[in-house]
């Protein structure tokens, strides 16, 4: 579909939606930063009762193939939808359609927030994403919106709960093992023992709660202003489910995303990160639930990769940009000798 | 590499003709593009995975499990020690990537075989199998150039 065509189309559904005598659609734009869902932003200038109103918004649309196939953008946009009105900075998100008629495939609507989003590559010259004194004001709040993710009550969500005990565990390995198979390549055995490494060591968990499932720098809307920053929404709730806190905690934590830095996603010593969650009102955490996650934070990134390799090597899709995993896939394999503690002075 | 080299060749052209070539609006970056794909069509049937890639994987193998087998063996474990030798003699001698393949199946059954055994009983055993998988992850970036991952991001 061609850019003026999708003009042409949001202009009708937000007309449609918001009860609008025109909308005038300007400045879309195709996000390059996910690699995922597609995204589109843009600024609707709408006339409504004779008054005129100019606002960014953001629309996410499924996928025809991509790395978290197959897709379902219902749970998280009735996620995100029920969160609107929640002091967490997610965006206000009104709605969401799945008639093939407005664009194709299903898609979801979003107000655009203020920021930028630190990419999670260190930068031209070695540095991490933040100044220190970035980082002295994003750490503290990253966690401490974390802690406040957490105690959502999920119950009013209509999500479905993992058991208790071992089950938010166990869910979550057998998904992601269920991925690594439907992608049928023949498993690394870094790979294959990791998985069962995993089996034989799941955690219980003894307090269920919303996971984000993706939360991390590269999904942080970050304005940067007078010498320091500030958090202004946490993006791509695509994997947000019922689970253990742990979960989140490790895959922010996580070397994947730490940018060249020590730091969790770039802000704060993994160890000061969880204190800062603890100190903020979220459980305490427990070094051995953050290890199985850890572990299995990495066999997830194997797993999403892989996802988009067979979508590539299937040619059902075209964006190069899934083809380049394979180079990325070595460094995971050994992300995952140094997370299982493998390779003496290895971070887990 | 997980995906054949043909693969990502046909997936390279397939994007730059539908994808990049309607964006290009320089007349000589346009020629300079068709000429890029024009040498990678060509290139596609000409080249394969380097040989001796597969053969480095597969001698690592080769000499973790015998290390396995011997352990297993002294850890008074024949039956596991059996299980592991089987599946070794079961590799191919060649092509180079089919014997490699044949030994990282070999790998990941010493792992099945392994987590079954009481933890002191495998301990040396998982030694010799750990150093393989640390030993193959860093052969596996040794040929790697650094990443432009956060271009690619930026777009």
């Amino acid at each position: 579909m061609s850019d003026a065509a999708l003009e042409a189309r949001l202009a009708r559904f937000l007309a449609a939606r918001l009860g609008a005598e025109t909308v005038r659609i300007a400045a879309l734009e195709r996000s390059t930063e996910g690699f995922s869902q597609e995204t589109f932003s843009f600024e609707a200038t709408v006339v409504r009762a004779g008054r005129t109103e100019t606002r960014g918004w953001v629309v996410k649309r499924e996928p025809v193939a991509g790395l978290l196939e197959p897709y379902d953008l219902e749970p998280e946009f009735r996620v995100l939808h029920a969160l609107s009105d929640d002091p967490l900075p997610s965006p206000p998100t009104p709605w969401f359609e799945r008639d093939p008629a407005v664009l194709e495939r299903p898609f979801y609507v979003m107000e655009r927030l203020p920021g930028e989003v630190p990419v999670p590559a260190p930068g031209a010259n070695g540095e991490g994403p933040f100044t220190d004194a970035e980082r002295a004001v994003l750490g503290p709040a990253v966690a401490a919106t974390l802690a406040r993710l957490h105690a959502v009550d999920w119950r009013r969500l209509a999500l479905d709960p993992p058991a208790p005990g071992a089950g938010p565990a166990a869910r979550e390995l057998a998904a992601w093992r269920a991925r690594i198979a439907r992608a049928g390549f023949p498993v690394e055995p870094i790979l294959a023992d990791s998985l069962a490494w995993l089996g034989g060591n799941l955690p219980a968990t003894d307090r269920l709660v919303l996971v984000h499932g993706d939360y991390r720098l590269g999904n942080f809307l970050v304005v940067r202003e007078h010498g320091t920053a500030r958090l202004t929404g946490v993006l791509d709730w695509e994997m947000v489910h019922v689970g253990d806190p742990h979960e989140d905690l490790a895959w922010c934590a996580s070397p994947l995303w730490r940018a060249g830095t020590p730091y969790a996603s770039g802000l704060l010593p993994p160890a000061d990160f969880f204190a800062a969650y603890a100190a903020a009102g979220g459980a305490p955490v427990d070094p051995a639930r953050i290890r199985f996650w850890s572990v299995l934070a990495i066999v997830k990134m194997i797993a999403i990769m892989l996802t988009g390799l067979a979508a590539f090597r299937d040619g059902r899709t075209s964006d190069l940009r899934l083809a380049i995993f394979d180079h990325q896939l070595p460094y995971l394999h050994l992300l995952l000798a140094t997370t299982r503690g493998w390779i003496p002075g290895g971070d887990t | 590499m997980t995906v054949p080299v043909e693969s990502l060749v046909d997936g390279a052209v397939r994007t730059l003709l539908d994808a990049v070539a309607p964006a290009v609006g320089s007349r000589y970056a346009r020629g300079q593009l068709y000429a890029v794909i024009d040498v990678l069509r060509n290139l596609r049937d000409r080249i394969e995975e380097r040989a001796a890639l597969a053969e480095a994987d597969a001698a690592g193998a080769a000499d973790a499990l015998a290390r396995i087998v011997v352990a297993l063996r002294a850890a008074d474990a024949a039956g596991a020690a059996d299980a592991i030798a089987a599946a070794v003699r079961a590799a191919p001698d060649g092509p180079p990537a089919a014997r490699a393949a044949a030994l990282a199946a070999a790998l990941v059954r010493a792992s099945e075989v392994l987590a079954a055994l009481p933890g002191a009983q495998a301990a040396a055993a998982r030694a010799a199998l750990e150093a393989c998988l640390v030993d193959r992850a860093f052969r596996g970036i040794a040929h790697l150039k650094p990443s432009l991952l956060a271009e690619i991001s930026r777009g």
